[in-house]
């Protein structure tokens, strides 16, 4: 019995692992620049796919770094082209223009990768499975939670303990102020927006060996992302870190305990926090 | 504030005619794509009702327009003849747009939207897994409506009672917005704290007009189920709410005659461009950006403004 709860542990750390990586970029634009970027899950599932072309010419591992690089460049051009006007307009307008790049991008990978799934194999080094705790686990999933793990620590660092974090965290606290003081918000705009598209692009490579990567994914990723930012409140690493072990946790035990009314549990959740506090769970003290 | 002036009532009649006379000329298939179009025209008046004069943009429109046509196949199935069924069903998504406007008429832009989509994904959910309901299967078997002078189950007299619909609940909303209620509801979207300040209550005003909107979104549901004769969960999921709001926002938001011409492009677009091409929505998705880029107004506001400009 320990065995099978042990499985659900790891399997929600899993997910929350994966749910992490696309919600944190989404959460930290969304706090920065009051952005709600409806294609990020888009930018996940372009991660997947270009991730699947490149494993294919020189294997898993280029695949999972240059993928995101390939994504973050991606996103920095859209920013730069299209999404950093919108950015301007008002919240409508960023919901619509993003909406309809999903659209386009979803179509795009229609055309050059076709409909049916594709299934990316991991490294041979990852494969097979290991005893922890009486329970059998597959040591890939291992390795995306320890990817999870480790991005959301440098993420926190990277945000709480450098200069940069700093006059990132300041331009989410009250913009205005911060560029009265030198921080030059458009550059951290680009910069949040690349690394966020970069580790959507992560994620997307990542989760291609567990989930066949598919042209629904741009919609399907977008809702539990929206989720976890909105439960963990935006513009903050350890917010998103807590929204997606919740979301994870009430996906993967509401399946065991709840079947029947698993799927309308991660929905209830959200309606709670939006009525509860509907400023996120962890919010940085200014917009409180 | 909203006017039903002449050059909306111009537009309104060439679009009804446009569409009944095609109906009459393109057989079968043009009868069942003026139905289509008037469904989906219904849907997206409805939303502009909440999302265009009241600044309540839903993502939970779609799963509203469900709880109808659900009602709408319940009430049939327990012995109703149609129209009672029918006022059932419209009074079921009038209570359930109230219920979720009540939760959430506080929340503003996103928050609000949130919102509309957790409640709306809810009821989704909630239908595909009861069993009662015909779970993901759906339900079949619905019956339209019956008239005495017309028989519906030809597509012809079906398409003009689909049109008669969508003229009557346009005049209905744009009787609405002209309501002394509807002046208030305007200008509590325009500016709730200066509404507030000559004693009006926001947030019931708020409800109300979401309660108004919802119950219309249910003629909407009621419409489909009546064409189908089947209904399935799909039609409460979100992305049906999403396309709805492309469909409002490529026709112009806060117009109601821009609603009718999205719903027009919309359906037209989708079976011209099936005949060629699978990937119609890449032209969606580039024509939203566009409409969005030159200002948002749409194809009806931008082009309302040319002419206004031409006769000034």
């Amino acid at each position: 019995m320990t065995a099978f709860w042990t499985l659900q542990v790891l399997n929600a750390l899993q997910h929350a692992a994966l749910l992490f990586l696309i919600a944190a970029g989404l959460s930290v634009s969304f706090g920065l620049m009051g952005f709600v970027n409806l294609a990020h899950g888009a930018l996940y599932m372009l991660g997947a796919f270009i991730g699947i072309s490149v494993a294919a010419q020189t294997g898993f591992w280029v695949a999972l770094i240059a993928a995101p690089l390939a994504v973050s460049a991606i996103g920095a051009l859209l920013y730069l082209c299209l999404l950093g006007r919108v950015a301007r307009l008002g919240p409508m307008p960023q919901v619509l223009v993003s909406f309809g790049l999903v659209f386009i991008a979803t179509e795009l990978v229609r055309i050059v990768w076709g409909d049916i799934p594709l299934v990316l194999d991991p490294s041979a080094a990852l494969a097979g499975r290991v005893d922890l705790a009486g329970a059998t686990y597959p040591v890939y999933r291992l390795f995306v939670i320890c990817i999870g793990a480790a991005m959301a620590a440098a993420l926190w660092l990277g945000v709480n303990r450098t200069n940069l974090g700093a006059a990132l965290r300041a331009s989410v606290e009250n913009p205005g102020m911060a560029r009265a003081i030198g921080i030059r918000t458009e550059r951290m705009f680009l910069l949040v927006f690349t690394l966020g598209a970069g580790l959507a692009g992560l994620g997307g490579v990542v989760a291609a060996p567990i989930t066949a990567a598919n042209p629904g994914m741009a919609v399907s990723a977008l809702i539990p992302a929206l989720i976890v930012t909105v439960i963990g409140g935006m513009g903050n690493i350890a917010g998103a870190a807590l929204g997606a072990l919740i979301v994870a946790g009430i996906e993967v035990f509401g399946a065991v305990l709840f079947p029947a009314a698993s799927a309308v549990l991660i929905y209830a959740a959200l309606a709670v926090a939006l009525i509860w506090r509907p400023e996120g769970l962890l919010v940085a003290k200014g917009a409180r | 504030m909203f006017r039903l002036d002449a050059m909306r009532i111009v537009l309104l009649v060439l679009l009804l005619a446009g569409m009944q006379v095609f109906a009459m000329l393109g057989g079968f298939f043009g009868q069942e794509i003026v139905a289509e179009i008037a469904i989906l025209a219904i849907l997206a008046i409805s939303l502009d009702l909440a999302a265009g004069f009241g600044g309540m943009v839903s993502l939970g429109h779609g799963a509203i327009m469900g709880v109808g046509a659900y009602a709408y196949a319940l009430a049939g199935q327990h012995g109703l003849t149609p129209w009672p069924a029918a006022l059932t069903a419209i009074a079921a998504s009038g209570v359930t747009g109230g219920l979720i406007g009540a939760v959430s008429a506080r929340m503003q832009g996103i928050f609000f939207i949130m919102a509309t989509l957790a409640f709306g994904q809810m009821i989704w959910a909630f239908t595909f897994s009861a069993r009662w309901l015909g779970g993901d299967n759906g339900m079949g078997g619905i019956a339209r409506a019956s008239l005495p002078f017309s028989d519906l189950s030809q597509p012809m007299a079906f398409a003009n009672y689909a049109l008669c619909l969508l003229l009557a609940v346009f005049l209905l909303a744009a009787a609405t917005l002209s309501t002394p209620f509807g002046r208030s509801y305007q200008a509590v979207h325009d500016n709730a704290a200066r509404a507030a300040a000559i004693g009006l209550a926001p947030r019931r005003i708020r409800i109300t007009g979401f309660a108004i909107s919802s119950a219309i979104a249910g003629v909407a549901g009621i419409l489909a189920a009546q064409h189908m004769q089947f209904i399935s969960p799909a039609m409460m999921f979100w992305t049906t709410s999403g396309e709805v709001l492309v469909v409002l926002i490529l026709g112009g938001i806060g117009t109601l005659t821009g609603p009718i011409v999205g719903a027009a492009i919309f359906v037209t677009l989708k079976y011209w461009a099936a005949g060629w091409t699978d990937h119609w929505h890449l032209v969606i998705g580039a024509l939203l950006i566009a409409v969005i880029l030159a200002g948002g107004r749409g194809i009806t506001g931008e082009a309302e403004r040319r002419l206004r400009h031409a006769f000034r």
